[in-house]
């Protein structure tokens, strides 16, 4: 439990968690199940809020002293706009998340990724140190890929095309957003996806594709497509697995909840909004996230991952 | 660069007598061409059919026989070769890179930067961002357009120089204005980095908001642009409504050019520690002197990755004569537009930034959009359509404009306005008459 006494200590000097924290009391980081049985959840909402009232661009969520290296501004459609700051330790974490992604869905040493996507999505900035000041390893670095990223407009579709033709990576990540124009080029171009790339995976902060889109477009497109799943607000990523098809995390990185599920052990409730607390974000801290997918925990056991935290969304 | 309590600085190279620096860069010259002789197929072939030998160069002189290549030639090799590897770069297998690509009105072309390369164009770049007024401890708003090496060059001056910086959402178009502009009032940046379309299109969302842009830019002690040239009287009037200290421009190309204003701003010093810059008469391919417009042709001296030796970037430059009185030798270039938007009037021929220096001169006018009409072969009458300013357009303005046109580029003019010109969202736009009026992207 040092792990969450360090992550409660490190949350509270910041002051939109001290302020939530204060109100706990000291059990609630005697356990796991204490903490999330008594600990506050966070929404998007309060984060909202909190920066509208304070005018802090990390919603009163930083707790240094020292300005953040690197500020992303985030992909919400919120009437103000909302940041992270990341130091060394927040970078490395995001980006060994996104490298156990980049290793779950089978990608090795020389293979080429390519990513149509912005430069300021996570699935972006992580993949190479190259990208992201400060960030000592991105994925890409640690597995030994090629990179290549196209910008994440529709009206880019044609270069992703390209990078495909070209670059023939073994898969191609996307916004969940752009697969339909990206679908429309590749017909105009009248080439089989399947003989320049392995796999699609789509991404989206806060959804994800569903599968009956999913299915269409693997019909469509003959290749398959796998679905990866940001919250950028929590610093959170999740993959689907080629092999179980659920969403595979890390538990050592992310503590995931479904609370409605917690609260009725026996019974399936069904779908509830995902709760995550990160345990590398240390200098802006994500704790009891609630974010807007709906989704249940399926116990653990995939041959991929044995450990792997699995969602079903 | 010069280490100094772990960061870096600029050292006095940008001082260095002409002498040694033509010394310094005809030995990178040899060191880049021993490199594509000894592991890119594509400059074996080049050589091989122009029947140049590289090895067999001792001067600028040898350096200057050796073949150019187009961006057409690199596509056809992509196109070929069904792959982005054309022979250009070298894969350095123990040196993590990443794949970049260069956009234009052409087509795609792909860049291999291994670790080393982004270290060493990096690193010269700091010395661009450190003129700029960029200083250890500030924090430097910058987009994050991973598919452009100057993301990957930025990453580096970020990081050498010991700044922190903030990312807008998105990318550098119109349409991801308001998130950009809400970082810089919000974040509050000391120096903001950003491609010019995409700064005018902050300035509109100022107007759109009812915000004034030296409130929004409040934090901001200098700016630093590229992707188009500015004028000397847009600069000011840029500085004047941002309220900063100074903006500077950037010059380059991900191929291997970087040329940079210092705080005088009389032209851009290319980077000689990085590239070789040559002006070549587009039709004899005869090396040109100082003060003459020709074709830009540059050669990377980094032997890392791809490297580009001679190649004719189709850009219309000149070196500019004399020295800059900030006391740096390194040449001033001065790039004017891409040679497909020539316009020929009166057997003269006319590009954008020449007519942008006139519209300019009518106060009225300043950052207003216009385009050229170009119709087939040559023309009498230089046409433009202007966007009329919000104050409204004219006879009178009309006649002052078409008078400053005459006064500098010796042709008539005929001046349209218009509501709205076809939104391009990358520099001015040349209209090809006989293609209804679609601009030419």
């Amino acid at each position: 439990m040092r792990k969450l006494k360090q992550l409660i200590g490190q949350a509270s000097a910041a002051p939109f968690y001290q302020r939530k924290l204060a109100m706990i009391s000291a059990g609630a980081s005697s356990s796991l199940k204490a903490f999330t049985q008594k600990a506050p959840t966070t929404t998007l909402e309060e984060l909202i809020a909190e920066k509208r009232a304070t005018g802090d661009p990390y919603s009163s969520r930083w707790n240094k002293d020292r300005a953040p290296l690197v500020v992303f501004q985030l992909e919400y459609d919120s009437e103000t706009s909302l940041y992270i700051g990341l130091g060394r330790e927040e970078l490395a974490g995001y980006a060994e998340a996104l490298r156990r992604c980049w290793s779950l869905l089978g990608l090795r040493r020389g293979d080429g990724v390519g990513i149509f996507d912005y430069g300021t999505s996570p699935v972006s900035y992580l993949a190479s140190s190259a990208f992201t000041p400060y960030l000592r390893r991105g994925a890409a670095d640690a597995l030994g890929c090629v990179v290549i990223c196209n910008d994440g407009g529709a009206n880019m579709s044609r270069r992703a095309v390209e990078i495909i033709k070209y670059v023939r990576p073994r898969i191609l990540f996307l916004r969940s957003d752009c697969l339909h124009p990206f679908a429309l080029e590749v017909e105009k171009e009248s080439i089989s996806l399947s003989d320049y790339t392995g796999a699609l995976v789509a991404v989206e902060n806060e959804a994800v594709l569903s599968t009956a889109d999913r299915e269409a477009y693997e019909k469509r497109l003959a290749v398959r497509i796998y679905r990866m799943l940001r919250i950028d607000a929590a610093m959170f990523l999740a993959v689907e697995c080629p092999r179980c098809r659920l969403l595979h995390t890390w538990q050592d990185l992310f503590l995931v909840e479904s609370p409605a599920q917690d609260n009725n052990e026996g019974a399936n409730p069904g779908p509830t909004p995902l709760v995550i607390t990160n345990w590398f974000a240390k200098s802006c801290p994500a704790i009891r996230y609630v974010s807007q997918v709906k989704a249940t925990l399926e116990p653990a056991g995939c041959p991929r991952g044995p450990k792997d935290v699995r969602i079903a969304a | 660069m010069k280490a100094q309590r772990g960061r870096f600085y600029p050292d006095a190279m940008d001082t260095w007598p002409e002498a040694k620096l033509r010394r310094y860069q005809l030995q990178r010259l040899r060191l880049v061409l021993q490199h594509a002789r000894r592991g890119l197929s594509f400059y074996r072939q080049l050589y091989g059919e122009a029947k140049s030998r590289p090895g067999a160069v001792r001067s600028f002189e040898d350096f200057a026989r050796l073949p150019t290549f187009t961006k057409k030639d690199v596509l056809d090799a992509i196109r070929n070769n069904k792959s982005f590897r054309t022979g250009i770069e070298s894969r350095e297998r123990a040196d993590a890179g990443v794949l970049c690509m260069t956009s234009g009105t052409l087509g795609t072309s792909f860049l291999y930067l291994p670790r080393r390369w982004a270290e060493i164009r990096g690193d010269s770049l700091a010395r661009a961002y450190w003129w700029a007024g960029l200083r250890p401890g500030m924090r430097m708003l910058m987009a994050a357009p991973a598919w452009h090496s100057l993301a990957v060059q930025e990453t580096r001056v970020i990081h050498r120089l010991g700044v922190t910086c903030v990312v807008p959402w998105g990318t550098f178009l119109p349409r991801h204005a308001s998130g950009f502009l809400a970082a810089i009032a919000e974040v509050r940046p000391d120096f903001v980095s950003i491609f010019l379309p995409m700064l005018y299109a902050l300035l509109a969302e100022c107007r759109r908001q009812n915000l004034r842009p030296a409130d929004a830019f409040r934090s901001v002690q200098n700016v630093l642009v590229v992707g188009a040239p500015m004028t000397p009287l847009s600069r000011a009037k840029l500085r004047e409504e941002l309220g900063v200290k100074d903006l500077f421009e950037g010059l380059g190309n991900p191929e291997g050019l970087t040329a940079m204003e210092c705080s005088h701003h009389g032209g851009h010093h290319i980077f000689v520690d990085c590239c070789y810059v040559e002006i070549i008469d587009p039709r004899s391919g005869a090396p040109l002197p100082a003060e003459k417009r020709g074709n830009v042709v540059i050669t990377s001296l980094i032997p890392h990755g791809s490297a580009y030796i001679r190649y004719d970037t189709e850009d219309v430059g000149e070196i500019l004569p004399g020295s800059c009185p900030c006391g740096r030798t390194w040449p001033l270039l001065e790039v004017y537009d891409r040679r497909v938007n020539a316009v020929e009037v009166a057997r003269k021929e006319i590009f954008p930034y020449d007519v942008r220096l006139c519209v300019d001169k009518v106060p009225e006018l300043i950052h207003i959009p216009f385009a050229l009409l170009r119709g087939r072969g040559t023309a009498q009458l230089l046409k433009l359509k202007v966007q009329k300013p919000a104050g409204g357009a004219g006879e009178v303005l009309a006649s002052r404009l078409k008078t400053h046109i005459k006064e500098a580029l010796g042709v008539e003019a005929r001046v349209e306005w218009t509501e709205e010109l076809p939104q391009r969202w990358k520099g001015v736009a040349v209209i090809d008459e006989e293609n209804e009026g679609r601009p030419r992207v």
